[in-house]
């Protein structure tokens, strides 16, 4: 049986360390309820989540939570 | 028939499939545990549910609703894209940035039964992923 590549968006990096991601992004300082960022705001939601998906053909770091920042 | 005997897993390793890319080829499905349902769906059980909930895939943020009451609403009365980017993923599949959104998308709310998530919720969840067999699955929480 094949996997299904995932990639996971986390605020909360030390927990989800826990759960051994293949792949995760922490947008730094987001909170939980705004992990994809402020309302209404696209460019920043997409800004995250094609950094997300950019994990997927990113060299691998599985286990690892890249944290990096959204202003 | 025998069965095969199953192999456990040591605690240390990371369960890691390949992406075989390119993105812009990729059907992208969201699974996410932030209680979000749509508005023909009952909503979760706010004090614990271990049930799931699949999204049509042709659902806007506009059609869903959150179930949970423990993390901040403020951003998501607003907008629900901020934990539940569906919106974005359809204008990236019109962007052709990725190939296309998933059929279905799924949704789990609160729960502290841990034990009953693990061996009854998930194993189903799973199976309803592997049915629609997305070329990548976008993992979040609240």
């Amino acid at each position: 049986m094949v996997g299904i590549p995932t990639v996971l968006v986390t605020v909360e990096p030390a927990e989800s360390m826990q759960a051994r991601p293949p792949r995760a992004l922490c947008p730094r300082g987001f909170i939980a309820g705004h992990t994809f960022g402020r309302p209404r705001d696209s460019a920043l939601q997409r800004w995250i989540i094609m950094d997300a998906l950019g994990l997927l053909t990113a060299p691998p770091a599985p286990g690892e939570v890249i944290t990096r920042d959204y202003g | 028939m025998t069965e095969k005997p199953t192999i456990e897993m040591s605690r240390y390793c990371v369960p890691f499939t390949p992406f075989r890319g390119p993105l812009e080829e990729a059907t992208v499905m969201i699974v996410s545990t932030a209680g979000v349902h749509h508005v023909e769906d009952p909503p979760f059980d706010t004090e614990g549910d271990t049930s799931f909930r699949a999204i049509p895939g042709d659902a806007t943020a506009a059609d869903l609703r959150v179930a949970d009451t423990h993390y901040d609403h403020d951003c998501i009365d607003k907008d629900v894209n901020c934990v539940f980017p569906i919106d974005r993923l359809y204008e990236l599949a019109e962007e052709r940035r990725i190939r296309a959104v998933a059929e279905k998308h799924f949704s789990l709310g609160f729960t502290q039964a841990l034990r009953q998530l693990r061996d009854e919720t998930t194993p189903r969840l799973v199976r309803e992923v592997e049915r629609l067999r997305p070329d990548a699955v976008l993992l979040t929480g609240g």
